[in-house]
Parts: C-alpha cells; sequence; structure tokens
C-alpha cells in the first residue's frame, strides 16, 4: 500500500501473500494466522462468523442487483456491526485472524474492509481512485459473476460544463426523465427522478405552486408550456458548502459530485438546495439486475447504498467521454443544450450570447450553470 | 488578570473569524468566469471517435461551419429518377402505377405549398427552391431557411436542433429531417412516458386527516 | 496515582448510591430503562429499513429528530443562566440549583448528539466527521461548527460539576481560580451553541422562513425561557423527594429569568408575525402554511395553536409577581411554557422551513411509530442519564457520600 495515504488503512495480508504469514494484522505467530485452515476449521467457523459480519454482514447472501457495500443490518447484528465500524481495528483483527476455506470469501472480507475505511474520493490520488473502482467492479463480479465496467476520469482541462434549457420547445414528453432514470440506475422502487417537467399554465408566469410536476394526459395540453428542473450544478453551490465532511464538492469542470462512500446522510445539502436538485435514499435502492446500465462513474451512475444522497451530474460517465447527457440525447424536440462554456465556439457559448437567457432565483446568488431561453 | 483574559479571548475571537473568512472567489459571476477562463482555450476532447460511423458531410452557412450528416444514404428509394426516369408530368397518367401514396402532405397550406414547392418534377433526384434553382437532398435545410428564417438562425448558432452525438468538437447537428417529417413537420400530441406514482401519492393522500 | 484511586472510589461510590434508592426511585428507574429498551428496538428498525422507516420524505428532510434537537440545545444552553450568577457575580442563591443546571445541560447534550446520530442515513460512517480521521469542512460548515462547539460544552459542562464534586468528595474546598475561568468559557460558549446552531439554519438562502436574522435572537431569547422553566420543574421534583435543600429564593430567581426571557421572546414572536403577515411575500407561505394551513394542508395548525396561546398566557402570568411568587402557579406556568417552546421551536420551527418545497409543493409531514419510539427512548436516556448525575451530586453534596481513605 502506498505510504501517502491520508487515512487509516488496512491490511488483511491478502496483498502480500507470498510474505510470510506473520505479516498478517493480527501480530499472532505463523500457527493462528492463515496457515493453517484444516486443523482449525471447526473452531473457528464461529470466529469467521463474526469476522464476516463484522466487516461485511450479509454480503455473502446478496442476489441481484446490489453491488456497493450497504451493510445490511439485521436487529442482532445492529449494534454490533455500529460498534464494529466505530472502533476502528477491532474488526481488523478478528478479520485478519480468521481461518478461511474459501480465497473469494476472503477477498470480499478484505474488499469490504478497504471500502468501508477508504478515504475521501476527492482527496485520493489517481492511484487510490483506480484502486477503488478496481475493488468495486471486483467485488460485484464476485457477487453477480457479472461484469460492470467502471471508471474513474477526472474532469478534461479547458471544460467547463453549461446547460440551456429552451421552454419554447419543451412539449413536456418526459422522455428525458425515463432515460435519466435508467441512465442513472435509480432507485426503482421510490421511483427516484432528478428531472422534474413542470406544466405551467400560459399567461400566469412562472407559478411554481400551480405547476403540475407529475401530470399523465397528452401533451402539449392546450395553454401551457414546460419548464424542467435538475440540478443546476451551481458555480456558487449552498449545498457544497454545509456539508459537514466534504462528501461533496465541485469539479475542475463545474460538475457537483458526490461522493456516495463518503456521505453521511445528514441532508444538510438537501435543505440548503434552493432547486430541488438532491434526492435521499431513503430506504435500500434497487434496480433490477437486466436494467443495471453498466457503464459506470465513481462519481456517476454507480449503485448506491441506502442513507446516502444522490443527485444529477449531467451524467459525469457520458460527458466526460465527450457525450451527451443522457436527458440531452433522449429530448425528442432539441430543447436541451449542452455543451462546454469555455469554448468559444460551442453552440452553448452561442446560446448564452444571442438568445434572452435566464436562470432561476438568481437573487440568491448561487450561480447555476443551467440556463432558460425562449425562441 | 482579568483585563489580560478578555485580551486573549478577544483576540481568539479575532482569530477565528479571520480564518473563518472565505477565500473570495476570482470571479464575481458565472460569465466573468466564462470570459476570464475561455481566453486561451486549448480544449483536446473530440468526439470523432462517437461520429465514426456517421457519414456526415461539412457545411458552411454565415460564420459557422460544421458538420450535418449525409442524407441520401438514409432515403430508402433513392435515388428518385431509378422509378421516375421522365419528368413527372410525363409519368402522371390513368395507366401509371401509384405512388407515395401515403404520403399526405401537412405542411402550411395548400395554398402556399405543394410537392413540387420543394421537389423538381423535372429532375427526381433534385429538390429546388422557391425561383427554382436546384438543392441537393443532403442540404435540404436550404429549402427550410426560405421560410423558417429565425429557426435557421437558431439552428446555425446551435440553439435549434440537436447534436449528433457528443458536446465535444467537431460539432456535427442534426438538420432538419432528422427530426421533422418535411411532409408533416410538426410534432404530435401524445402521452407522456413518464409518471411517478409514488409523487402522486405522497401528495394526494396527505396525511389522511 | 492517588487521585486515580480516589476516582475509582468516587465511582465505585456512585454506582453503589444510583443502584440504592426508595421503591418510587426504582420503579422510575425501571420504567426509563423500559422506555429506552424500546427506544433501541426502534431504533434497530429504522437502521434496517433506511430512513424511510420515519415520516421524513424528499420534500420535509427533517423532522422530529432534528427538531428536538434545536430544541434541547436551548435547554443546555440554558444552563449558563444559572452559571453566570453563581461563579460570576458570586450571587450565593444559585450554588445549589447550579449543579443541577449543568447536569441536565450535559443530559440535554447527549440527547442533542442522540438525536443527531439517530438523524443520519449512515451511522456508520460518522467516523467521517471526526478531525483528523475524516475530512472536516470547516469553517465552511455550520454543521461542523455545532459539532465543535456541541461537544465543547459537553466537556465544559462535565469538567466543572466534576471538579468541584470531586473537591467536595474528598472534604476539600474546590478551588476558584480553577472553576472560575471555565465558568466564564461557559458562559460564552452557552450562547455560541445556540447562536451556532441558529446559524444552521438561518445560513440557508433556500429557506425563507429560516433564512432571517430574528432566527438567533429569538432561539437565545425562548431557550432561556424554555430551559430555566425546566430546571424550576426539576428542582421541584428534587425538593419534594430528596433531602436536597433548595431555597423558594433561588427558585423565585430563576423564576425571574424566565419571565425576562419569555417576555423577550414574546416581543420577537410579534415582530416576525409582522413582518410576514403585514406585508406576505412569497416568503411568507411558510408562515401561512403554519398558521392558517395553504391549499388545505393544515397538520400544524392544531400544534402552534395550541403553543400560541400557552406561551402568552404563562408570560403573561408570569409577569405579574402575585402570580409568579405562588410555586404551584409558577410551576404551572413553567410547564406550560416549556411544552409551548418545544412546539414551536421544536417542529413549529423545522417543519414549516421545508413546506411549501423549492417549487411550492406541499408534501406533509406526520411521524411515524418508529420515529415517535425512538424519540422518546432519547428523552427517556436524558432523564436517565440526569438521574445518575443528580442523584451522585446531591449525594455529594448531602454529605453521603465520601471518601474513605483506606489507610486510615
Amino acid at each position: 500500500m502506498s505510504d501517502n495515504k491520508k487515512w487509516f488503512s488496512l491490511d488483511l495480508g491478502l496483498n502480500n501473500k507470498k510474505e510470510s504469514s506473520g505479516s498478517c494484522g493480527c501480530g499472532k505467530s505463523e500457527g493462528s494466522c492463515n496457515s493453517s485452515p484444516k486443523e482449525e476449521e471447526l473452531s473457528a467457523d464461529e470466529f469467521y462468523e463474526a469476522a464476516i459480519n463484522a466487516s461485511i454482514g450479509e454480503e455473502r447472501h446478496r442476489d441481484g442487483f446490489e453491488q456497493v457495500f450497504d451493510v445490511k443490518m439485521d436487529r442482532r447484528s445492529a449494534f454490533k456491526k455500529l460498534t464494529a465500524s466505530l472502533l476502528i481495528g477491532a474488526g481488523a483483527v478478528t478479520t485478519s485472524c480468521s481461518v478461511t476455506t474459501g480465497s473469494d470469501t476472503k477477498e470480499k472480507a478484505q474488499i469490504g474492509w478497504e471500502e468501508q475505511f477508504k478515504g475521501n474520493y476527492k482527496l485520493m490520488t489517481d492511484e487510490e481512485k483506480q484502486g477503488t473502482i478496481n475493488r468495486l467492479m471486483r467485488s460485484y463480479e464476485l457477487r453477480t459473476d457479472k461484469k460492470i465496467n467502471m471508471t474513474a476520469e477526472n474532469a478534461a482541462e479547458d471544460v467547463l460544463f453549461g446547460y440551456a434549457f429552451n421552454i419554447s420547445k419543451c412539449q413536456g414528453y418526459m422522455n428525458c426523465v425515463s432515460a435519466c432514470v435508467e441512465e442513472n440506475n435509480q432507485d426503482r422502487n421510490s421511483e427516484m427522478q432528478y428531472i422534474r417537467i413542470h406544466e405551467m399554465k400560459d399567461g400566469e408566469g412562472f407559478k411554481f405552486d400551480k405547476a403540475d410536476d407529475n401530470y399523465y394526459h397528452e401533451v402539449p395540453a392546450e395553454g401551457h408550456f414546460y419548464m424542467g428542473t435538475q440540478c443546476f450544478h451551481c458555480d456558487n453551490p449552498p449545498c457544497v458548502e454545509v456539508c459537514p465532511v466534504q462528501a461533496t464538492w465541485k469539479e475542475e469542470d463545474g460538475l457537483v459530485v458526490i461522493d456516495y462512500d463518503w456521505c453521511v446522510g445528514c441532508r444538510y445539502c438537501m435543505a440548503a438546495c434552493p432547486y430541488d436538485g438532491r434526492r435521499f435514499n431513503w430506504s435500500k435502492p434497487e434496480v433490477p439486475e437486466n436494467e443495471v446500465n453498466k457503464n459506470q462513474h465513481y462519481l456517476g451512475n454507480r449503485m448506491r447504498k441506502k442513507g446516502v444522497m444522490e443527485k444529477c451530474t449531467f451524467c459525469v460517465q457520458r460527458t466526460r467521454k465527450g457525450k451527451n447527457p443522457a436527458c440531452v440525447e433522449a429530448c425528442p424536440t432539441g430543447a436541451r443544450i449542452f455543451g462546454n462554456l469555455l469554448d468559444p465556439n460551442s453552440t452553448i457559448r452561442w446560446v448564452l450570447e444571442n438568445k434572452k437567457v435566464f436562470r432561476l432565483k438568481e437573487d440568491l446568488g448561487t450561480e447555476p450553470k443551467f440556463w432558460y431561453f425562449m425562441d | 488578570m482579568k483585563n489580560r483574559t478578555l485580551i486573549y479571548s478577544v483576540v481568539l475571537l479575532l482569530g477565528i473569524f479571520l480564518f473563518s473568512c472565505k477565500e473570495e472567489g476570482k470571479y464575481h459571476s458565472i460569465s466573468d468566469k466564462i470570459e476570464g477562463e475561455s481566453k486561451p482555450y486549448h480544449g483536446i476532447l473530440t468526439s470523432e471517435e462517437l461520429l465514426a460511423d456517421t457519414e456526415l458531410i461539412e457545411i458552411t452557412e454565415g460564420e459557422h461551419t460544421f458538420l450535418i450528416p449525409e442524407r441520401k444514404g438514409q432515403i430508402k428509394s433513392f435515388a428518385c429518377i431509378e422509378c421516375h426516369s421522365k419528368p413527372v408530368s410525363q409519368m402522371m397518367g390513368k395507366d401509371a402505377p401509384k405512388a407515395h401514396w401515403n404520403i399526405k402532405l401537412n405542411h402550411a397550406n395548400s395554398d402556399a405549398m405543394n410537392c413540387a414547392t420543394c421537389h423538381n418534377g423535372e429532375e427526381m433526384n433534385q429538390l429546388n427552391t422557391l425561383t427554382g434553382k436546384n438543392i441537393d437532398f443532403n442540404l435540404s435545410y436550404k429549402l427550410c431557411a426560405q421560410c423558417h428564417s429565425s429557426q435557421f438562425e437558431d439552428w446555425k448558432g446551435g440553439a435549434h436542433g440537436k447534436k449528433v452525438a457528443g458536446w465535444a468538437p467537431p460539432r456535427a447537428s442534426n438538420t432538419c429531417v432528422n427530426c421533422h417529417n418535411p411532409h408533416s413537420p410538426s410534432f404530435e400530441k401524445r402521452w407522456p412516458v413518464q409518471f411517478n406514482t409514488k409523487t402522486a401519492i405522497e401528495r394526494n393522500e396527505g396525511l389522511g386527516h | 496515582m492517588g487521585a486515580f484511586k480516589v476516582f475509582r472510589s468516587l465511582v465505585v461510590d456512585s454506582l453503589d448510591t444510583i443502584t440504592k434508592g426508595s421503591k418510587k426511585y426504582h420503579l422510575w428507574m425501571g420504567f426509563l430503562i423500559l422506555v429506552m429498551l424500546i427506544g433501541m428496538y426502534c431504533y434497530s428498525i429504522q437502521l434496517e429499513e433506511g430512513l424511510s422507516a420515519t415520516g421524513m420524505s424528499d420534500r420535509v428532510s427533517w423532522g422530529l429528530y432534528i427538531s428536538n434537537f434545536t430544541f434541547l440545545v436551548g435547554v443546555a444552553a440554558a444552563a449558563v443562566m444559572l452559571v453566570m450568577p453563581t461563579y460570576v457575580l458570586k450571587d450565593i442563591d444559585f450554588k445549589q440549583a447550579v449543579l443541577i443546571g449543568e447536569g441536565l445541560a450535559v443530559a440535554a447534550l447527549i440527547m442533542c448528539l442522540a438525536f443527531v446520530v439517530a438523524d443520519m442515513g449512515g451511522p456508520s460512517v460518522l467516523w467521517h466527521m471526526i478531525p483528523g480521521i475524516g475530512v472536516f469542512n470547516f469553517p465552511n460548515s455550520m454543521l461542523t461548527w455545532d459539532v465543535i462547539v456541541l461537544n465543547g460544552y459537553l466537556f465544559i459542562n462535565i469538567s466543572i460539576p466534576f471538579y468541584i464534586l470531586f473537591k467536595h468528595y474528598q472534604n476539600k474546598e474546590a478551588k476558584k481560580s480553577v472553576y472560575v475561568p471555565g465558568a466564564i468559557i461557559s458562559v460564552f460558549w452557552a450562547v455560541g451553541i445556540h447562536l451556532v446552531t441558529a446559524f444552521l439554519y438561518q445560513g440557508l438562502q433556500a429557506r425563507p422562513f429560516w433564512n432571517n436574522a430574528l432566527l438567533g435572537p429569538r432561539f437565545l431569547a425562548s431557550a432561556f425561557a424554555a430551559g430555566p422553566a425546566l430546571i424550576i420543574l426539576v428542582l421541584a421534583v428534587i425538593r419534594s423527594f430528596t433531602a436536597f435543600k433548595i431555597e423558594d429564593k433561588t427558585i423565585k430567581k430563576i423564576a425571574m429569568i424566565v419571565t425576562v426571557a419569555a417576555q423577550i421572546n414574546l416581543i420577537m414572536l410579534v415582530s416576525e408575525l409582522f413582518k410576514e403577515f403585514y406585508a406576505p411575500t412569497h416568503h411568507s407561505e411558510s408562515a401561512y402554511y403554519l398558521f392558517f394551513g395553504l391549499h388545505g394542508k393544515n397538520a400544524l395548525l392544531p400544534w402552534i395553536w395550541t403553543a400560541i396561546p400557552l406561551n402568552v398566557l404563562a408570560t403573561v402570568i408570569l409577569t405579574f409577581n402575585k402570580f409568579r411568587n405562588n410555586l404551584k402557579v409558577l410551576y404551572f406556568c413553567c410547564f406550560m411554557l416549556f411544552v409551548a417552546i418545544w412546539i414551536e421551536k421544536g417542529f413549529g420551527l423545522i417543519v414549516p422551513g421545508f413546506i411549501p418545497g423549492p417549487y411550492g409543493k406541499i408534501v406533509e409531514y406526520l411521524p411515524t411509530g418508529v420515529e415517535i419510539g425512538v424519540t422518546i427512548g432519547i428523552w427517556a436516556m436524558g432523564a436517565f442519564i440526569f438521574t445518575i448525575l443528580a442523584k451522585t451530586a446531591i449525594g455529594i453534596e448531602l454529605g453521603e457520600l465520601r471518601y474513605k481513605d483506606k489507610k486510615a
């Protein structure tokens, strides 16, 4: 393990299999750690059970779509595990000393620990970023026998993402909403959606309280216009300011992102957002295995766990590769324009310079990078 | 003794205040930031790879040069002269087989437009402008631009229409006929593809009192 | 070494004291333990199902937990109202009350922390918040300020009484030069914890209901009414159940504090109501929802219309010397005031902040059984902790608990 880590890290001995077994975390003599599984198998059963429970809980029995280390708690082990995670080290000893039979389970435990006690993604070096996405991909494979492709691309140079929404073009078909849900692996149970389309009456101006954002009738409805909202990726984001653990931050290319594994779930950011841009996983998010989008980014559409925030990332897994966000691609009317604000030849720049643009709640000083305009 | 404590606490408070002063951003607003940071622009991301499968042609309109999808290869029965071997006027007749019977023109009214407004009846592989100048099928947007000038301006700049693959340069924009059926260009009414039952329950059921 | 021995003896002695008592005492402690167990069971359900087991939603994302947290910060801060006259102004009257007040502050702070933990989506990663090990977003996030000041206040409020009791336990006089500076710091600190907690809400431009300059001062005023009111009630109980002597004069002095704070609080309430309803803007909708209901949604009406009359009535009664000096009336008024402020500064403050949502949408909030169970459990825990602390402190102060040197 690299020396420049900024947090506690745990070595369970997996990484140095070739070295002598004395180097494993328990510090005991050779006989009691990892070297003699056969003799101690029976007596070690309980020990092993406790170790796995302490670190990954029900991970072994997981089926399907769960990719994250959402440590499931049953009533009996809830408090045990809570203590285990809080008391760094106690569990480490049990795990590393456990005598296991399958290397897979051992590997899962190892990954579970490293994930539980890894640092904040924002502060990771590129190698550490690569390390965590490798672990996440490997653990998904171990659990489902299926592969996912996760990346950790950083922001490209001279890129600042911006978005423009044409309120005279939007017809309210909501193709963007469903494309977003599918692209970003949003929880199907609670029907989480990042995008809202508000149906407004002509002649009344922006009366959001009177607008319907969950209509179901033929659209466009007579005498109405449509306006979409989502996370506006503010340049001065209040949500980032208030986060007590810097689990959410603004990337170099202007995307406001969340490290789902670092979030403690206090929901302060949700209270601070004036645009209803943030969503919370009130229960365990579920996506049917065959609907999982397997092209993922660490900061984007990878699977979330319960009790963490999530939000629109302008589809970071797509946009950092030069593609458009899923909503832009899905929009049948071309109401959504996306591009690089720093490129003087980009279409978004042309829109900002030539159309009559405005933003929502500009008086709050949040500087959203999401503009509205009309034909 | 007491004075000293007081001084210490004041200094401490001042220190905390200074420490908590946020670093002022370099820019006052996002427009300043855009202007300030885009000066030497050298973005490297491209969408060339994403465009590799699409056949594109480059056009220049005013100060804008960009790519649009090639059209002729997408029209099923191109080239037209494979059937329309003679001008339409000569092919029309009672015994000739009917073609394109399913096309119903739903574009402006019949006083303003008919088939010949765009299609060249003499030279079927070409379109023609209002003044009778030939236009290639690949450049059909020029026909639309004759009437829809404001949309054309927006399209050239990028405010109207969609991109082919991604946001990254080179710019490849869909042309008019990629989204609009030229014979019936407006979008139709339909049902939204999504309805959030959970939100509906949450809002309408209230608290049950 | 010697201090450690004394400490061990103190722990043993206090364990001995808190496990012995009258039948009523045992019944009370048994009841608290039962409620705590129920609360823990409810919390385990919440851990398993996630926060969907509560009544909170994306619209109203803070509920009963944060409401109680906010209120209890006020209760904790109120201990200062007793500390200041005793230690700084050298008013002997409060000497007996101050230990009780600080015990109350400790219990309230522990409850605060418990409520915050209960509200977290990921309690297993709370170590991310520990400075040094995790990443602490200081000074940007007001929540980090709150963590610092609450824990600091907890430390002060444990250490001062502990020092005094520790000395008294050994039959020694506590040194003024040791605890008076601590007491002075704690006076500033108490104002700090409540102001910082108010800033937690006040700093959110997204929520106009909270985003007003009066929120902080009003927090202080209501805290200095509700906190000492609770202290009066607790002193009344202690007076009737233990031999600990608390003079009428002390209670009357605290009553004076309650009265003044309640009056100031009322003035601020009037000012707030004037601002919201004289020239109502779009930003007054939350206040409309709270007081009159909005678009047919009116879940908070019965609560707030209980709180306001109670508040006004109690303040008016307390204002008259004749009534205030009658202890029975005083206790009743304190109870009314406590309930009124609990409603008003609990979910009467938190929930309307979220209603209507950023886009005018209304989803009402009603706590679930699990949520209420956890809340009551935490209150029981607070009462439990306070009882233990108070019993030990009273034992020492009465001279029942004394260090017996084994050698002697």
